[in-house]
C-alpha cells in the first residue's frame, strides 16, 4: 500500500488548504474517467493531472502540441515540454491534435483558461475595447476557439472580476451557447450558427472560479451552481456584470480532501510552480508520514 | 507554393552567419518550428536575424515563440500572423513589446485560431490552395469585419503569398454537414527549423513532440536546418522509421549546438525557465530592455560566445537525461524536481 493511499478521504478544513488548492480540485472533479480530455497552459494542467491521480485514472490527456496520453512524472510549463510527453502512447504534431483527435469528434472534455467571459459562455482572449484600438491586447486563441467549439464539452477556469463576468464580451473568442451569425448578422443560439455540423451540441459545461462553480441552464445561460467556501453568494453576485441566476445554489463547493491535497503538493506540483506557497501539511496528513 | 521544379535543390552547409545573410531579407514571409517559447525555437537563427538588422518581416507561425520576442524586441516584425500571439507560457506569458509596438500602430497582427494554422499549413504543405475546417463559426476570429491584412489594404494579390482573402465560409456542399470555413494555403517564402540531428544531405529527426514542422517544411519555398548534430547521411539511414523531414526538401543546414537555447531540444537540454523570466522581466522597461539587448544580443561575438557566457554551470543543469529527455536540476518553480521513479499515473491507470 502506498503511503497516499493511506490518506484519509475526509475534507480538510478551513485554513489547511489555499484557494488555488481548492481550485485545482474543483476542475478536477470535472473530469469522468472515460473522458478523452484536451487541456491547456496552467491550472488547466494543473486540474487534470490531480484527475489522472485521483477520480479518473483511465482519462487520456490529449496536448495541442501532439502528446497523446503522457503519463507525467513533473508537471509541466508548457504543453510542448518533453515532461507532458513522459510515456505517452503516440507523439505527433497539430494536424494530429486539431484534426485527427478534435475535428474527428475524439475530445469529450476540453479544459481551458480565459480572460473575460459571457453570460452565455463565451470566451475573449484576445482583447478589451476596440479590436483594432484595444485598450488590452492578450495572446488571442490559441487553441481555445477551437477545442472550446468541438470538444463535447468544455470547463473554463477563470479568474472572477465584474469586469471580467459580462453580458456580452468585446471580442468572442470562442463562442458560447449564444454567438453571432455572420451572415446573416444576427445574435442567435450556438446550436443554431452550427446547425448540420457534428458540433452543434457541443461547448461550454462548466466555468471555475476563484469564488464559485458554474453550470449553463437548458437556454445556454449561466447560473451558480456552488460558492466557494468563505464566499458568500452575495459577493459571489457583486463580482458579475450581469444579472446572475441562483436559484439553482446547490450549495458549498467541497473543500479538497487530505488525500488531495497531499496528491497535489506531493506528486502534482512539489516544485511549486502553480501554487504559490510552500503550506505545512494539516496534522491528520503529517501524522500519517511521521508513522511511516 | 506548389512549384514544379526543373532541378532538384542542392543542399549547402553554411555557418549561421552565412545562413542569415543569404536566406534572410527584409520583408520576407518566415515560420520557425517548434511550440511556443518551450521547445525547439531557432533561436540562434532569430538572434542573429536581429544581429544582421534584417526588418519589416512577416512572420506566419503557429505562435509566438522566443524567436518572435527577440524580433519583437527590435521591431523587426511588421506583420504577425497567427493564432497566439504570447512566447513563454508559464514563463512569460505576454509579449511585452509586441504589445507596445501594436498599441503604437507599428505591427499588424492578424487572428487565426490554433487548429487553423495547422491546417492552413497542411493545406500548404500538401499544395492545396485551400483547405476547409470546422473553425469556430460565430466567432470574432472569423468575423469579416475583422480582418487586419485586408483593412491594411494587403490582400490585393500583388503579394502572391498573401491570399486574396482571409476565409470563406460555405456550407458543406458534398455531405450537408453544416458550414465550414474555407482557410487559404500557408505559403512562406523560409522556414527555419531546429532539428535534433541532421545527415550532411539534408534528412533531419527529432524526439518529442513534431508539432506542425514537417508542414512547415513542405509549405515554405527555402528551408534551413539548424541542428544540434550534423552526422552522416548514412548514420540517418539506419533507423529510417525515425526520420522527419526527407532530404530534397532542405535547402541549407546549420550546425549550432545549444541553438534553440533558451528553448529546450528533448534528449538535449532542457528549458531555461528562469533565463526566460528574466527576458519577461527586461522588456517590461525600455532601459532594460536595451540593457539585455546590450548584453545577450549585441554584445557576443557569436553564439558559442552567447553559450561561454551563459556558463558550464548553467548548460550542466540544463543538459537533459537520456532516460526522461529533460532535466531534474533546473529550478523551475520554488522548489527542486523530486527523484521519481515511476509516474504515479501509471500505477493509477493500471499500465
Amino acid at each position: 500500500m502506498q503511503l497516499v493511499d493511506k490518506m484519509p478521504d475526509e475534507p480538510a478544513k478551513p485554513g489547511e488548504f489555499i484557494l488555488p488548492e481548492l481550485m485545482a480540485i474543483a476542475v478536477a472533479h470535472e473530469v469522468r474517467d472515460d473522458d478523452i480530455v484536451f487541456a491547456g497552459t496552467g491550472l488547466p494542467m494543473v486540474g487534470i493531472m490531480a484527475a489522472n491521480l485521483l477520480n479518473a485514472p483511465h482519462a487520456l490527456l490529449i496536448y495541442e502540441s501532439g502528446i497523446c496520453d503522457g503519463k507525467t512524472m513533473h508537471v509541466p510549463m508548457s504543453v510542448a515540454d518533453q515532461r507532458a510527453a513522459n510515456m505517452s502512447s503516440t507523439l505527433g504534431g497539430l494536424v494530429d491534435t486539431f484534426g485527427y483527435y478534435l475535428q474527428q469528434g475524439y475530445i469529450t472534455l476540453g479544459f481551458l483558461g480565459g480572460a473575460a467571459i459571457d453570460k452565455y459562455g463565451g470566451v475573449n482572449v484576445t482583447s478589451i475595447g476596440d479590436y483594432f484600438a484595444p485598450v488590452h491586447r492578450f495572446t488571442g486563441s490559441g487553441g481555445n476557439s477551437d477545442i472550446g467549439t468541438m470538444a463535447g464539452r468544455t470547463t473554463y477556469i477563470i479568474l472572477q472580476e465584474k469586469r471580467r463576468f459580462l453580458e456580452r464580451n468585446d471580442y468572442t473568442t470562442t463562442p458560447g451557447w449564444w454567438c453571432w451569425d455572420f451572415k446573416t448578422r444576427e445574435w442567435k443560439p450556438k446550436k443554431e450558427v452550427w446547425k448540420n455540423t457534428p458540433f452543434a451540441n457541443c461547448g461550454p459545461a462548466s466555468v471555475v472560479t476563484n469564488m464559485a462553480v458554474y453550470r449553463f441552464d437548458e437556454n445556454g445561460i449561466i447560473y451558480l451552481d456552488t460558492n466557494h467556501p468563505g464566499v458568500s453568494v452575495a459577493q459571489v453576485s457583486e463580482n458579475c456584470g450581469f444579472d446572475l441566476n441562483v436559484e439553482r445554489l446547490k450549495g458549498e463547493t467541497p473543500p479538497p480532501t487530505y488525500k488531495e491535497l497531499f496528491v497535489l503538493r506531493e506528486f502534482v506540483d512539489p516544485e511549486l510552480i502553480f501554487l504559490p506557497q510552500k503550506m505545512d501539511y494539516p496534522p491528520a496528513i503529517q501524522s500519517i508520514i511521521d508513522s511511516q | 507554393m506548389p512549384r514544379p521544379l526543373r532541378q532538384r535543390k542542392q543542399v549547402e552547409i553554411l555557418s549561421l552567419k552565412d545562413a542569415v545573410k543569404k536566406y534572410m531579407r527584409d520583408g520576407l514571409i518566415c515560420a520557425y518550428s517548434g511550440f511556443t517559447g518551450f521547445n525547439r525555437n531557432p533561436v540562434a537563427f532569430a538572434w542573429e536575424t536581429v544581429r544582421q538588422g534584417f526588418k519589416d518581416l512577416h512572420i506566419m507561425d503557429r505562435h509566438g515563440s522566443c524567436c518572435t520576442w527577440l524580433l519583437n524586441t527590435v521591431g523587426a516584425m511588421k506583420i504577425f500572423e497567427t493564432d497566439w500571439m504570447g512566447w513563454g507560457e508559464m514563463a512569460g506569458k505576454l509579449d511585452i513589446s509586441l504589445e507596445r509596438l501594436y498599441k503604437a500602430g507599428q505591427i499588424i497582427l492578424e487572428d487565426h485560431a490554433h487548429g487553423a494554422m495547422a491546417m492552413r499549413y497542411l493545406a500548404g504543405a500538401i499544395g492545396a490552395p485551400f483547405i476547409p475546417y470546422y473553425a469556430p463559426l460565430g466567432s470574432d476570429i472569423y468575423n469579416p469585419d475583422y480582418d487586419a491584412l485586408g483593412r491594411a489594404g494587403l490582400r490585393d494579390g500583388k503579394n502572391p503569398r498573401i491570399a486574396k482573402k482571409k476565409f470563406i465560409q460555405i456550407e458543406d456542399p458534398f455531405f450537408g454537414d453544416g458550414d465550414v470555413v474555407l482557410l487559404p494555403a500557408a505559403r512562406p517564402d523560409v522556414a527555419v527549423i531546429h532539428v535534433a540531428q541532421a545527415g550532411d544531405k539534408g534528412t533531419a529527426r527529432w524526439r518529442g513532440v513534431g508539432t506542425i514542422d514537417k508542414e512547415i517544411a513542405f509549405a515554405a519555398d527555402k528551408v534551413v536546418l539548424i541542428c544540434e548534430e550534423l552526422v552522416a547521411e548514412s548514420e540517418m539511414r539506419k533507423s529510417p522509421e525515425a526520420n522527419q523531414i526527407p532530404f530534397f526538401v532542405v535547402d541549407c543546414i546549420v550546425e549550432q549546438p545549444w541553438g534553440a537555447f533558451p528553448s529546450s531540444v528533448p534528449f538535449y537540454y532542457d528549458y531555461d525557465a528562469p533565463f526566460m523570466k528574466g527576458m519577461d522581466a527586461a522588456s517590461r522597461k525600455e532601459e532594460d530592455l536595451k540593457k539585455w539587448l546590450d548584453e545577450w544580443v549585441f554584445g557576443p561575438k557569436d553564439w558559442e560566445d552567447f553559450m561561454v557566457k551563459l556558463g558550464a554551470k548553467r548548460l550542466l543543469d540544463l543538459k537533459a537525461d537520456s532516460v526522461t529527455g529533460y532535466s531534474t536540476r533546473m529550478m523551475r518553480g520554488k522548489k527542486p524536481a523530486p527523484r521519481m521513479k515511476m509516474p504515479l499515473s501509471v500505477a493509477r491507470s493500471g499500465f
